[in-house]
């Protein structure tokens, strides 16, 4: 009988949420995902508030419109109804319900309609611009990273030869020019002065016309209109890698298991890459998936320099027409994107690195 | 022919305010099966020596004399005219070098199996399972567990373990020399213990010719059988272990051997040299030992003193007063460790 | 005796002290050749863009039969699109984008000061709560979110856009403020400081923060950046009113109005671009001759 109570009594302390929600916090893993959740929420609300709540806010704006356009034939309350289903918020219900509705709708990926054709939902119109995003800057991205490690790789094992100078200076120089600099210059040189490259048809993100597919022909086109984009992000994010990967290089060369290896007998290739060289990248690793958050802003602008078709350009264009839930939605969705890259990041860390094990995070 | 034998070699480190005499002509000879031991304070030198041995001195030193001359099989060849890739094949293959504090010595992300295989393709084994058993038995010698150790991780291991992959990893080539720094440092005592004994067991067992480097005289009285000590880049003793411990003729020796404290009996005088060793961009005329050395006299500061040769032809020591030196121990009988090795 | 030792320092120590350093300091810049650059590219950018203003009339008058004209006597820049001198719109148009970048980078480093000793000092829940905003904020989109807020707010006054963007960069500074008050809490002098009774802003503001003056002073100089970036970017993408005439204003107009087409107007478009990026190359350069001087491991190589 007693037996039992205490049992029971146990049961009771182990659920006791408040030591379950501390054991969980202290859990490195479940402490990243925790913080991702909080800020996927946070930036919701914060586009919630933002849209509804301030002066002048972009539902009454539409409700508004709405009234104005029908001239007078929409009731308040009619208006407020197509409102409320282009924003993917119930105008009817008070705040805090309306509030649950929309991240409602949001768990069931319905982020609205767009104002302009409002038969097509919010995601649809993302769906459609993403892949040339992700494909332009993931292209950008991974090639500055390969190029950039191997010349810091370089640079350090050349240290304060010419090449190392030359490379250190040139990549600090082009990574602190602001990349849409970069990109009219570019345009200014190449195309307006000299002709050297044909701008024009390297808009949009493939010729019109053309067939998609797998074909050959169809992805030698779009790297031809991506090609642009991909340098400007290949030339802004390369200084960063080669001087982290530099200094990176130059602390591992120092380790004393350099030196034991070299004691060993082993071949200057071998120590370069799996000793040197893998100790060297592994905190590089984390800061290309964080990498991936930094450059999905400066896309935007890059996009329209160039009339890129991507996430970017196509916010831009919902800014111009004050297409508000196409920009929530394109706001919420890059976020999450952003926080899931740099979760990735931080779980991708802890299975690279064998001294951290499962429980191990890069920021901990 | 000793295994090894280095004449006159100097190192010096290029700084930007001007060369450092980091080795002055150092010369010994190692026989084979011998053990030296190098004695010294930090910045005397040793590792210097040591890493030039192998000629893995970093950047920014500079070899500027002498010879390193290693023999096999009746062939004696100079490792200073070795080129990259003999020196490749000398490292490990003839002489491997243990570093000290093994905790940093392994690649943290890769395996020990992986740095065993490592090893052993850097100097033409390829057969993984030749390798794998080579591993297996080297362990073993070494009392460990291969089946736990090689698929580990380097963090994963205690220092006293690391310790004993790495002495086993250096002998995996059969090298007719193995040279040791500081090998006990940064562990702690029991373990330290079990490393010498492990040591002395090897070096019974498989005949190797050993150099280690340390400045704690008990490890040289258990396992060697001569021993150098060095001040400010220079050998200022050479003797057999029981010559040093029992009649030291250098004032720094002497002072070496007085600052250990007895094990056993009444805690007597210990004494620690008073002041620090000298800046070697800026060492002073005459005997660098002079400043701090209870019997140095006018003479002693006017030119370093040579080796001679002090009772025997094998015990030399770099002291103009070695005589004095003699007569004042002879008197007192209080030399601490002496006692340990009766 | 013990009221010498604690005497304040009058204005004239001060004075020479201040004058001692800033030759000590200009010292050690003149061995980094890129780092003194880097210096006197920014003087030379806030004289200009501050000072220059109040000795060069400005030319606000658009002259139709002038437009895009290749650089001459009368116009050493050539001319916009709208006849106006582009000399003159440049050294007018620094002013709002380094005070925007001056402030963004107060508020950032103020925010960042505030609360980071804030979180050290107090520890517990509150401690906590801010560091779960700050690893918040650290993981935000940060341009992406400015395009939204931009579009919604439409910001026009510049303090409010410095508010803005300074309300975006504080989180890596709060970070190391907050541990490196974290570890300075517990030493001697700041227990003798508290032994003496002088109040934990005293403490905060005078033996602590000074150590810090390096990652603070750094911090400001990439704010900075970052705010310059920022700024352009929101003015070159429209998304805020256009007033007045600035760098990123006449980027603006230059790639609205196609200057970016015509082989004569290249000054135009290139002035802007050439002011902007050396202002980011000079801060940058100085910034890293700021961290190699700082740093005294570094310090005996160069």
């Amino acid at each position: 009988m007693t037996t039992a109570v205490a049992a029971k009594s146990q049961v009771r302390v182990a659920m006791n949420p408040r030591r379950y929600l501390g054991d969980t916090w202290r859990h490195p893993v479940a402490r990243a995902v925790l913080k991702a959740f909080l800020t996927i929420w946070v930036t919701t609300t914060l586009t919630f508030l933002l849209i509804r709540l301030m002066p002048g806010s972009p539902v009454e704006l539409k409700i508004d419109e709405l009234i104005q356009t029908s001239n007078g034939s929409l009731s308040y309350e009619e208006a407020r109804a197509i409102a409320s289903s282009l924003f993917a918020i119930n105008l009817n219900a008070p705040i805090h319900e309306q509030y649950l509705s929309f991240i409602w709708n949001l768990l069931h990926l319905d982020l609205g309609n767009s104002f302009l054709s409002s038969g097509t939902g919010v995601t649809s119109i993302i769906l459609a611009v993403l892949p040339w995003t992700l494909f332009s800057v993931g292209t950008g991205l991974l090639l500055s990273f390969v190029v950039g490690v191997g010349l810091g790789l370089l640079a350090a094992y050349r240290r304060d030869s010419l090449l190392d100078r030359v490379v250190s200076t040139g990549g600090s120089l082009i990574s602190s020019i602001p990349n849409y600099l970069i990109a009219l210059l570019l345009i200014l040189f190449l195309g307006v002065q000299t002709h050297l490259i044909n701008f024009t048809s390297m808009r949009g993100a493939y010729t019109p016309g053309m067939q998609p597919g797998f074909s050959l022909a169809f992805i030698g086109d779009l790297f031809y209109h991506a090609s642009l984009p991909i340098t400007i992000y290949f030339l802004t994010q390369i200084g960063a890698w080669i001087l982290s990967m530099r200094s990176a290089t130059l602390s591992a060369l120092e380790e004393d298991y350099v030196t034991a290896a070299r004691a060993r007998g082993l071949t200057d290739g071998r120590i370069r890459t799996a000793y040197v060289g893998r100790n060297a990248v592994l905190p590089l690793v984390t800061q290309l998936a964080i990498s991936v958050g930094l450059i999905v802003g400066g896309a935007a602008i890059i996009e329209q320099i160039f009339a890129y078709q991507g996430v970017g350009l196509r916010l831009l264009a919902a800014v111009g027409q004050r297409d508000y839930p196409v920009i929530q939605g394109i706001v919420m969705l890059t976020t999450i994107a952003v926080v899931v890259a740099n979760l990735a990041a931080d779980l991708l860390y802890s299975r690279l690195d064998p001294r951290i094990g499962r429980a191990g995070g890069a920021t901990g | 022919m000793p295994v090894l034998s280095v004449r006159d070699l100097s190192i010096d480190y290029i700084t930007r305010k001007g060369p450092v005499h980091a080795v002055r002509d150092v010369s010994f000879e190692l026989e084979k099966s011998e053990t030296l031991a190098i004695i010294g304070e930090s910045g005397s030198g040793k590792t210097t020596l040591a890493v030039g041995l192998i000629r893995l001195s970093p950047r920014g030193t500079k070899v500027t004399s002498g010879e390193i001359l290693y023999t096999k099989n009746g062939l004696t060849t100079d490792v200073r005219t070795f080129d990259d890739d003999d020196l490749r094949e000398y490292r490990w293959a003839e002489a491997a070098m243990v570093f000290q504090a093994a905790l940093n010595s392994f690649n943290p992300v890769i395996t020990i199996w992986e740095q065993f295989l490592d090893t052993a393709r850097a100097h033409g084994m390829k057969d993984r399972q030749k390798v794998r058993d080579r591993a297996d038995e080297l362990l073993d010698l070494v009392h460990l567990d291969a089946k736990r150790v090689l698929p580990a991780f380097p963090h994963e291991l205690s220092g006293g373990m690391k310790q004993r992959v790495l002495i086993a990893l250096a002998l995996m080539l059969e090298p007719q020399l193995v040279i040791l720094d500081e090998p006990t440092t940064a562990l702690d005592i029991l373990t330290q213990r079990s490393i010498i004994d492990l040591l002395r067991q090897l070096r019974e067992k498989l005949g190797f010719s050993m150099i280690f480097i340390s400045h704690d005289l008990s490890i040289a009285a258990e396992l060697a059988d001569r021993m150098i000590t060095m001040y400010a880049g220079r050998v200022v003793e050479e003797a057999s272990v029981a010559d040093m411990f029992y009649r030291p003729r250098h004032p720094y020796s002497v002072g070496l051997l007085r600052a250990v404290p007895r094990v056993s009996g009444a805690l007597g005088s210990v004494a620690s040299i008073p002041g620090s060793p000298p800046d070697l961009m800026r060492l002073p005329v005459g005997c660098s030992y002079a400043p701090r050395c209870p019997f140095a006299i006018e003479a002693c500061r006017a030119a370093d003193p040579p080796l001679v040769p002090v009772d025997t032809p094998r015990h030399q020591a770099a002291c103009i007063r070695w005589k004095h030196v003699a007569e004042v121990l002879g008197s007192d009988a209080e030399i601490p460790v002496a006692e340990k090795l009766a | 005796m013990t009221t010498a030792i604690l005497a304040r320092p009058t204005v004239g120590q001060r004075l020479l002290g201040l004058w001692l350093a800033s030759a000590g300091f200009l010292r050690l810049l003149s061995r980094r050749p890129v780092g003194l650059a880097g210096f006197i590219g920014i003087v030379f950018f806030l004289l200009l863009a501050f000072v220059a203003p109040l000795f060069v009339p400005f030319q606000n008058d658009p002259s139709l039969a002038d437009i895009y004209q290749t650089p001459s006597a009368a116009h050493p820049l050539g001319t916009d699109f709208q006849g106006k001198d582009v000399l003159n719109q440049i050294v007018f148009g620094g002013r709002d984008i380094l005070t925007v970048a001056i402030l963004a980078a107060l508020v950032s480093t103020v925010i960042a000061i505030t609360f980071g000793s804030v979180a050290a000092v107090v520890g517990g829940r509150l401690d906590s709560a801010i560091l779960a905003i700050t690893d918040v904020v650290l993981t935000l989109p940060k341009l992406i979110l400015l395009i939204a807020v931009a579009a919604i707010l439409r910001p026009t006054g510049f303090v409010f856009l410095a508010i803005l963007l300074g309300l975006l960069q504080w989180s890596s500074l709060l970070r190391q403020i907050r541990a490196q008050v974290l570890s300075l809490k517990e030493r001697d002098y700041v227990e003798a400081a508290r032994s003496l009774d002088l109040g934990i802003v005293h403490i905060v503001f005078r033996e602590i923060l000074p150590t810090m003056r390096s990652y603070i002073a750094i911090h400001f100089i990439f704010a900075m950046t970052e705010a310059m970036y920022a700024q352009v970017f929101i003015v070159i993408l429209g998304l805020v009113p256009v007033s007045g005439s600035n760098w990123g204003i006449m980027l603006y107009f230059a790639q609205g109005q196609g200057a970016l087409y015509f082989r004569d107007s290249i000054w135009y478009i290139l002035s802007p671009i050439l002011a902007i990026s050396l202002v980011q190359l000079s801060l940058v350069s100085f910034a890293s001759a700021l961290e190699d001087i700082f740093n005294p491991r570094l310090r005996g190589s160069a």
